[in-house]
């Protein structure tokens, strides 16, 4: 522990009025490995920095803390070089504006941040960076159709080698069964040729483009930077790849099952058979009355609960061509709703334009058949009255069901295909990161991501091979991708304690840890995202980053002063998630939200990385309470690693049961989930916990 | 339950007629919440307008809505998606003379202007057939007396003959659409019989109170009641004049009331016209798209009054080309008569049938 740490604090932006300087500064000249101690009314400004960065010079400053804002303002400013380690003690956004200025209360958290602060960079080190031998930059694009074309050619554009696979014998997917194509380009007015040959043309012209047809996927093993894809084509071959995007599309829906739409029954067809019937008949006979029915299976509680997004789309565009190849055709359309996104509404008023293409909404009580006719009645019509048509075939508008993603046949510990959300669709993340799934450096995109037509498919391949791209370039640094992009930490094991319980291998959200067959976990670092779920998870605690580690969360619990009289003042720990629980507390004090001065908050790097001995160490130390705020779990989770926060409330649920047996309130320990812009029911939060545990009284272990 | 079979050339016969897109209907009904006429219970224009967009002929044709609208254009104007639903409706009227026309080629060649020569043609023909017969299809000799050049005993046979003549066929078309209206109507319980029913339409027909909700065309209503009168009048004082011709002195004097009374008339019908043409040419923002149709009927009825009142000039003035002027005036009033049904002066009978069969059913407009 011969690190100089220099330390700044700020008295600017009333955090000068809020608290006594001279006492912060006699605590942090007295401590431990402390070289420099320094205030000054604007660190942010040209000269505060300067006067950093001269003491790092001259006094060899190597840990650095700047007590003044939170660590998420200012960024720009403080950056120093690498060698430097840097800590932000937070006494703007969660002291100085959220606590009385000038109160003793107020006074003593600012000393309890700082007194963490100088624990927590006396007990880490500033991390080395894992960087993988024999990194490949080349990238595997699983699927041969529209989307996996657009990521080849975006990535052999970009300088990259690029495999292709395609099980079938030829490129094109979907697309080589088109008569023709919605237009996705302005004035969209006009169905267009498809488009497939030019773009399997312009992919064969790349000579960093390897094509493999027919060929499938026998084994993925590794990880980012060093793949082993073992394919399958007669014989096996073997290639290495640094990431994978994978387009494996989709299948129409299973139209057995609707039989209450008349399939099953002659002349009806799906939009699907209807298009390679017009693409494979030269002839083209179609008959005089044509019924389309829209979301056939889709919206539907009993099939398929979501919109597909391209068959509204796709009707219209088989009605105009009906109307050219047949023009004494009538064309009728029943919908719930049109779905023309965007400047797709541009096609539909030009469909809408013509006299025998018939729109309403409605829904179809009966289908009945006689020698070939098909009567149909419709209610809850814009006629204002049930209806009964009389049509002569029937194309059902049937929704999209994303492919298996299991013959990807990954050797993972946590199964061979890639993790579901909802709706069975590969995607990692509704709101903020699409294109991830939960397997690092395998991206999903097309309609196996979500459902969607051409148009986005090839946008959203184009978003998933730059995915692709940033994890081979961060692999390369040693650096984590998204979320925490950039971040060089990677978590180191001690396998001498391990007892093989599996627990980090089953919670690892991202399957970077296989097992061998006794159940040892084996690392794969360029998989981790580096959320610490699994320093979390290790009940011996034998899972640590560099910088954040069960020994340095743990030495910071123990250096906050807890009062002896629970009466005038009892302590409150605050574990707050990074991701998005702490910038909903920052919004709170720049809100001037008022709360408690008795909370002690120390950010995580997940919720889910809260280690069951940072409560017990916590409860030792005398503080009556502990809270965990996460980040919102469910379905459209905000969780930035997918189930901390779920793991979170299971392992609450043990610990309050731990906290039985050993005589204690299990109120002395909650769990709270918020959202990012919550931040308005923070103060509630924490002001009715302690409440509460003020009426609970103190801990029975203070000062034992 | 309707079964759907679109009638395509219907609909491509309304747009053309109406110069409407039809099927940029988006059915957002702000076209029946301005309307000041439509009914609480289904009102209209949005019903018709997609009825129209689907080609449901049967539909619009037995509808009587479509004979409550005054077309004050209301919903023309607040028409988001700028279909024009007054237009809509006027060409259903419009192409429900033509529909219920017997003879149908009547229908036709009135509603086409391919078809004028022909249009004028039959009234001539009839009116020098009739002179023929008589054996007076010559320029009489002395000061003008038209009586000398048609006999009154020919003109007032041959005068009332027709109008029963156009009436009957008129009524012929007007009871098969009265069954249409029915069978549209089928749900509906009629009550009270036709002449009870029409009793309760008076009042409404001689005021026009529902032509003061019009907020966007404010003459119309004193152009439609001068009109309406000033003809009221004039078939009156025509009858006048076929029972003087039997026991007065006829021509009548220029102070005898009877003959007051036709040139006030004139003077009405000429006004009114006057200000329905003029407001259909200079204010087509309010006014709409006037069709041939439209034209052909206001025309007619202009030509009709200027020339009656000239050929009651030249008969004072002793004009040499009087019986000249008086022949194209007979054209003028037997191309008005015959083809009542058939153009559109047979509002005149398909309104109040429609308001007759509303009354029944106890369709009731808001204003």
């Amino acid at each position: 522990m011969s690190k100089n740490i220099g330390i700044y604090i700020c008295s600017g932006c009333e955090i000068g009025k809020a608290l006594d300087f001279d006492k912060l500064c006699q605590l942090a000249s007295s401590a431990q490995n402390v070289t420099v101690c320094k205030s000054h009314k604007s660190l942010c400004s040209v000269e505060g920095f300067d006067t950093i960065n001269n003491d790092i010079k001259n006094e060899s400053i190597e840990k650095l803390i700047i007590a003044a804002c939170s660590p998420r303002a200012k960024t720009e400013v403080f950056d120093f070089p690498e060698n430097i380690l840097l800590e932000r003690t937070n006494l703007r956004e969660q002291i100085a504006w959220c606590m009385e200025p000038g109160e003793e209360d107020t006074q003593m958290a600012a000393e309890d941040y700082l007194r963490m602060s100088i624990t927590k960079v006396n007990n880490i080190n500033i991390p080395t960076p894992f960087i993988a031998e024999n990194i490949s930059s080349d990238i595997l694009v699983v699927g041969g159709g529209i989307t996996g074309i657009t990521a080849a050619i975006e990535a052999a554009k970009a300088g990259y080698n690029v495999h292709i696979i395609e099980k079938e014998e030829r490129l094109g997917g979907w697309l080589n069964k088109l008569h023709k194509q919605i237009p996705y380009v302005a004035p969209y007015n006009k169905s267009i040729d498809p488009e497939i040959e030019d773009k399997i043309k312009e992919l064969e012209q790349f000579e960093n483009i390897k094509i493999h047809t027919s060929t499938s996927i026998q084994n993925i093993s590794g990880q980012p930077g060093q793949f082993h894809i073992t394919l399958l084509n007669g014989k096996a071959e073997t290639i290495i790849v640094g990431s994978i995007v994978t387009a494996t599309g989709w299948q129409p829906y299973d139209a057995n099952k609707l039989a209450h739409l008349g399939y099953g029954k002659p002349n009806v067809l799906t939009n699907v058979e209807f298009e390679e019937y017009v693409k494979n008949n030269p002839s083209r006979d179609l008959p005089k009355n044509i019924l389309f029915i829209q979301c056939a299976g889709s919206r539907d509680k009993d099939h398929l609960p979501y919109c597909s997004g391209f068959c509204c789309g796709t009707s219209l565009k088989q009605a105009t061509y009906i109307r050219e190849l047949s023009p004494e055709s009538n064309v009728f359309i029943v919908y719930k709703d049109i779905r023309t996104l965007g400047l797709y509404e541009e096609f539909y008023k030009e469909v809408q334009k013509d006299d025998q293409i018939f729109f309403t909404k409605g829904e179809i009580e009966e289908i009945t058949e006689k020698s070939g006719n098909l009567k149909v009645q419709v209610k809850d019509t814009l006629i204002g009255e049930d209806i009964s048509l009389s049509v002569d075939m029937i194309i059902l508008a049937t929704g999209m069901v994303p492919n298996s993603t299991l013959d990807l046949n990954l050797n993972y510990r946590l199964g061979k295909g890639l993790p579901e959300l909802k709706y069975n669709f590969s995607d990692s993340h509704f709101i903020c990161f699409p294109y991830e799934t939960r397997r690092t450096g395998i991206y999903a995109a097309g309609s196996l991501r979500a459902p969607m037509d051409i148009a986005a498919s090839k946008s959203d391949a184009t978003g998933a091979m730059l995915k692709a791209i940033q994890t081979i370039e961060a692999t390369k640094r040693g650096e984590a991708v998204h979320p925490r992009s950039g971040d060089k930490s990677y978590p180191e094991l001690y396998m001498d304690r391990c007892t093989d319980c599996k627990r980090c291998t089953e919670e690892c959200p991202f399957g970077a840890y296989d097992e061998n067959e006794k159940g040892t976990p084996i690392q794969n670092p360029t998989r981790c995202r580096r959320c610490g779920i699994c320093v979390g998870s290790c009940p011996e605690r034998v899972i640590s980053f560099a910088d954040y580690s069960i020994n340095s969360i743990s030495a910071m619990i123990k250096s906050v002063h807890v009062p002896d009289e629970f009466e005038e003042k009892p302590r409150i720990l605050v574990f707050v998630c990074e991701n998005d629980a702490y910038p909903a507390m920052d919004m709170a004090g720049q809100k001037g939200l008022k709360y408690s001065p008795y909370v002690r908050v120390i950010p995580v790097r997940c919720i889910g990385s809260v280690n069951k001995v940072w409560i017990s160490d916590a409860l030792s130390q005398g503080f009556d309470g502990i809270l965990q705020i996460g980040c919102k779990p469910g379905d459209d989770y905000q969780c930035h690693f997918i189930h901390g926060s779920e793991l979170t409330e299971t392992r609450g649920e043990n610990i309050q049961e731990t906290l039985e047996t050993m005589m204690l309130e299990p109120e002395r320990m909650r769990t709270e989930f918020v959202e990012i812009t919550d931040y308005d029911k923070i103060p509630q939060i924490i002001n009715d916990y302690v409440e509460e545990i003020q009426l609970i009284g103190p801990n029975p272990f203070k000062d034992m | 339950m309707i079964n759907i079979s679109p009638d395509i050339k219907f609909k491509k016969q309304l747009k053309q007629v109406s110069k409407s897109s039809l099927n940029e209907c988006m059915q957002c009904g702000t076209c029946s919440v301005v309307c000041s006429l439509a009914p609480e219970d289904r009102p209209f224009p949005r019903k018709e307008m997609i009825w129209a967009g689907w080609g449901m002929k049967d539909k619009l044709i037995g509808n009587p809505d479509i004979w409550l609208c005054h077309q004050c254009g209301d919903c023309t104007s607040y028409c988001p998606r700028g279909v024009n639903p007054s237009d809509v409706i006027a060409a259903v009227r419009e192409i429900t003379y033509q529909h219920y026309a017997k003879p149908k080629f009547l229908g036709k060649i009135l509603n086409n202007p391919k078809w004028l020569p022909v249009a004028i043609l039959i009234p001539t023909v009839i009116i020098s057939a009739i002179l023929f017969t008589a054996g007076t299809l010559q320029i009489p000799e002395g000061p003008v007396n038209y009586s000398k050049f048609f006999p009154h005993a020919w003109l007032n046979s041959s005068f009332t003959f027709l109008w029963i003549l156009s009436i009957g066929l008129g009524i012929v078309g007007l009871r098969n659409f009265w069954n249409d209206m029915k069978r549209q109507n089928e749900e509906f319980e009629s009550k009270g019989n036709f002449i009870q029913n029409l009793f309760m339409i008076l009042k409404e027909i001689t005021l026009h109170s529902n032509f003061s909700t019009c907020t966007a065309q404010k003459t119309r209503k004193i152009a439609h009641l001068l009109v309406f009168y000033g003809f009221i009048m004039l078939l009156v004082v025509t009858a006048f004049a076929i029972y003087a011709a039997l026991t007065h002195n006829y021509p009548l004097g220029l102070a005898h009331p009877v003959k007051i009374a036709g040139n006030v008339a004139g003077a009405m019908l000429f006004t009114g016209l006057g200000i329905m043409i003029a407001n259909r040419i200079f204010d087509k923002k309010n006014f709409g798209n006037s069709t041939y149709t439209d034209w052909l009927f206001l025309i007619s009825m202009l030509l009709l009054t200027i020339s009656g009142v000239i050929v009651e000039a030249a008969r004072f003035l002793n004009w040499g080309i009087a019986y000249h002027l008086y022949f194209f005036h007979l054209i003028c009033v037997w191309f008005i008569i015959i083809y009542l049904p058939y153009t559109k002066f047979g509002h005149l009978l398909y309104r109040v049938v429609a308001m007759v069969f509303a009354v029944s059913i106890n369709r009731k407009v808001k204003a």
